[in-house]
């Protein structure tokens, strides 16, 4: 029998599922976004689906190359490429975010290359957190509301949006319970398991997610899935969908226990605050939630996140990874490096393509830092030889 | 191999040699003729002899272009050579030096008692000490961990500093356009140098709301900078600084104007002189006097119809910025081909004048006039900033080809390749893509470049 991690799994390996056709007969329409910083809430309160944009499935860039050059990002190109494919045409509107720079031309591609849908929308989140951008953030919400008003002939009222602040907000608290279960010293779900059901419950209605969270949340409650020798990692980077790639970690000999990517605490920190204006309180939660390096006014606070998990999660070394050609965790590796040292913070950074293949090398790579770890271990604890069967992990 | 260098040994080069061309080139004509007699010496190649004069006399025309430029780049050398000098001597001079990031401008600095200097300098000028320097530099920061991917202009940036090749900034002021590379590569930077660092944030679209978060932008930065430098701004000297800016635009947005017409009456050289000159000290009144010559001798030829060249046969788009290692492109397709850039990505100047009349119109234009700059202009938006502009330079300059000169940092220019590649395919316009790096030999040389061009014109029948 499917336990509700192998159907979480199932929804997360592809593009389309049947919580979307069920919605679509119902007449709710699919708004596919990108990025962590685009409000969910503003569709959901339309009567809409958002849609977490996704290159699962993807068979290639073949497509896209003509668009993009061999110096894109892979994710964007994947995601392109299915859309070129007409593999996104269940959507009814697509919102991009300036993410980043690959991500943000995805949005002129889109409207040159003449693929459906006809709502195509930008949505621009401010680059720092300070007044004028928290104020710019508000407007930016009051003008997607209003286009998408215009463009489906709809009304978003304040009390639809506050429906939806709660909603989101309880889905928030449910994955905020479930991540935390994995500050126990038995890990009771796996980093790839918890990236299938975060995959989930961003392509489907959030009155199903807030079930499915439920659901998962008694299914781990007294189970086990860590190995007492198992090393504690903190893994942060950008796009990660494949969940074959951190199970690959994972069987290495470690379980990741806290992160800080875009399908994981990005996504659920930080509630809404629903006794506020709604638009203001969406704007400043998704301003200020805990940020990625696109916010450039914000690394200290993002390394102070990692520390303060670090202890509260027991975390032995920290992973980073970027894709290939990305600037933004190109140079946050570069911060992490510098304050990591400060800190002394065992740190391993990866370079991928995503759905790249490499396994070996990433094998490879991460075997050669949990051993450094072990060792490391053993050494600071004055036992002076290496990991053998006496040693017992902090 | 190069051994590390002396504490802002290239930048000191530079600041000195500059002051010397000041020095020579106050005989314009003595100039021409010098780099003329000496040309063979240096023009086939960099050697051990030549390295440390080559770049610089290539630059300033290598006794090709007439004296009546040197005449006015002549100004352009003095603000340079006082730039560098002044952010050298802060510390004995008892100012704050503030690093302005290269896609930004510096007004609101220098109406402080402060000393503007844009940390990129040494990206055009480091090729002063020899074209292996920027490499190095870059090389350095990548070696201690700057990401690869980088802009080149950020990474040499970093390793300039951390040889030691940059003055310490009191503070920095930095923006999240035209690229990624600045929206992270300035979190590094802030972590290497210690100081305290102003994000502009670029909005996306280009209407009414956009324009008031820029302002809001420059407001926040004015208190920033006093806080940072526990001073008060000086609205006296911004005034000045912005009338001398108004001045200096008319005349480049005229020369850019004058360019349209066949034969063309300047060589692109001179508004990406000017451009550099607004990098490092816009609002330097030498920085005007340089553009009021060049505007006189470029509206001489126009009204003549004389052409910068004696036989002007293809008119070039030069799209992306240009190549910081072998600036002398311009002047090397001209003599070779007679080929002439007419309009390019950088040197075109497009910006709305600022109102003087109080602080408040002061900051409210300037941070239009900013989201108007070269790379500003055509990358914090949409892709139609970029084809609306290509389709008007194409209809407006009467081009025979473009050339992209395809940066390796600008992954979001990349990003639309193929739309920018259709639409010059609809316009017929024969186009060259070259696959480099502007500030990075590593990626093609000067030889390699100077070959894909030849080959270009020659099988599009241009030569």
């Amino acid at each position: 029998m499917k336990t509700i991690l192998d159907e979480t799994r199932d929804l997360a390996l592809s593009t389309h599922n049947h919580f979307l056709e069920e919605a679509r007969k119902q007449g709710k329409k699919v708004i596919g976004y990108f990025c962590s910083y685009m409000p969910e809430e503003i569709i959901h309160a339309a009567g809409f689906v958002p849609y977490r944009m996704r290159a699962v499935e993807s068979k290639g860039t073949t497509r896209a190359d003509a668009f993009y050059s061999s110096i894109n990002c892979t994710f964007v190109k994947r995601c392109f490429d299915k859309a070129l494919n007409g593999d996104f045409a269940f959507l009814d509107g697509v919102i991009f975010v300036n993410g980043c720079d690959h991500a943000r031309r995805m949005y002129d591609n889109w409207r040159y290359s003449k693929i459906t849908p006809s709502f195509l929308y930008m949505f621009f989140a401010p680059h720092v957190i300070r007044e004028a951008a928290y104020e710019y953030f508000i407007l930016e919400c009051e003008k997607l509301k209003k286009a998408m008003e215009e463009h489906f002939k709809i009304s978003i009222t304040d009390k639809a949006l506050k429906e939806s602040i709660r909603l989101y907000n309880e889905k928030r608290r449910l994955l905020a319970e479930i991540y935390s279960l994995r500050k126990k010293k038995d890990v009771p779900i796996k980093a790839s398991e918890l990236l299938g059901v975060m995959l989930a419950i961003t392509a489907i209605p959030v009155e199903h997610a807030i079930e499915i969270l439920s659901n998962v949340k008694n299914y781990i409650t007294g189970r086990v899935v860590s190995k007492p020798q198992d090393l504690r990692l903190f893994i942060s980077g950008g796009c990660i969908e494949e969940m074959d790639h951190l199970e690959l970690i994972e069987n290495c000999g470690a379980v990741i226990v806290a992160d800080n990517i875009c399908l994981g605490s990005r996504h659920f920190l930080d509630v809404v605050k629903e006794e506020e204006e709604p638009l203001k309180a969406i704007a400043d939660r998704y301003l200020s939630h805990l940020s990625c390096p696109r916010i450039m006014n914000d690394f200290d606070r993002r390394f102070d996140y990692l520390l303060s998990v670090k202890n509260d999660y027991g975390i032995d070394g920290v992973i980073i990874e970027k894709l290939k050609f990305c600037d933004l965790w190109g140079g946050e590796i570069y911060n992490y490096r510098v304050e990591a040292k400060k800190k002394s913070v065992p740190l391993l950074a990866m370079e991928r393509e995503l759905y790249g293949g490499g396994a070996g090398q990433i094998k490879t790579r991460v075997q050669a830092f949990l051993e450094k770890l072990r060792n490391k271990q053993a050494t600071d604890e004055n036992l002076v030889q290496a990991a053998g069967n006496d040693y017992k992990p902090k | 191999m190069k051994t590390k260098p002396k504490p802002l040994e290239y930048l000191k080069w530079s600041a000195n040699f500059l002051k010397l061309g000041y020095y020579v080139t106050a005989l314009p004509r003595f100039s021409y003729w010098g780099m003329k007699l000496v040309r063979p010496l240096y023009v086939n190649g960099e050697t051990f002899l030549n390295r440390k004069v080559r770049w610089s006399l290539l630059t300033l025309g290598a006794g090709v272009l007439p004296p009546e430029e040197i005449k006015a780049y002549r100004y352009a050398v003095k603000v340079f050579s006082d730039n560098m000098n002044n952010a050298m001597n802060g510390g004995k001079m008892g100012k704050p030096v503030v690093w302005v990031e290269w896609i930004l401008s510096n007004e609101i600095v220098g109406a402080f008692d402060a000393l503007p200097f844009n940390p990129e300098t040494l990206n055009v000028f480091g090729n002063m000490s020899g074209q292996d320097i920027p490499p190095l530099l870059i090389e350095e920061a990548e070696s201690r961990g700057f990401a690869p991917e980088y802009c080149s202009a950020i990474k040499l940036t970093a390793g300039a500093y951390m040889l030691g090749q940059t003055p310490q900034p009191a503070a920095i002021i930095a923006g999240s356009h035209p690229c990624d590379t600045n929206v992270s590569g300035y979190q590094g930077i802030s972590r290497l140098t210690g100081a305290p660092v102003f994000y502009f944030d670029a909005p996306y679209w280009r209407n009414d709301d956009s324009f008031k978060y820029y302002e809001k932008n420059m407001w926040d930065l004015v208190a920033f900078l006093e806080k940072s430098l526990h001073q008060k701004i000086n609205w006296d000297k911004l005034r000045e600084i912005v009338d001398n800016e108004n001045t200096f635009n008319f005349y480049l947005h005229e020369i850019c104007e004058m360019m349209r017409a066949t034969p063309c009456p300047s060589t692109m050289i001179s508004p990406l002189f000017a451009w550099v000159v607004r990098e490092l000290a816009i609002g330097d009144p030498n920085g005007t006097e340089m553009t009021r010559i060049l505007y006189d001798v470029v509206k001489n030829r126009y009204e003549k119809g004389i052409g910068v060249v004696k036989k002007e046969n293809i008119r070039v788009i030069w799209w992306n910025p240009p190549i910081a290692f072998f600036t002398y492109v311009f002047k090397w397709m001209e003599d070779e081909f007679g080929a002439v850039v007419v309009k390019d990505f950088i040197g075109d100047v497009q910006v709305p004048q600022v109102d003087t009349s109080s602080e408040k119109t002061m900051i409210h234009d300037l941070a239009r006039n900013h989201l108007f700059l070269a790379m500003a202009r055509q990358c914090h938006g949409p892709v139609e900033f970029i084809t609306q502009e290509l389709e008007k330079a194409i209809d407006e300059y009467s081009p025979d080809c473009l050339i992209f000169a395809g940066h390796a940092g600008c992954k979001h220019g990349w990003g639309v390749i193929g739309i920018i590649k259709d639409l010059l395919k609809k316009r017929g316009l024969p186009s060259l893509f070259m696959n480099m790096d502007i500030m990075d030999q590593r990626h093609a040389t000067e030889d390699d470049i100077k070959r894909w061009i030849t080959e270009f014109f020659r099988s599009n029948g241009f030569a």
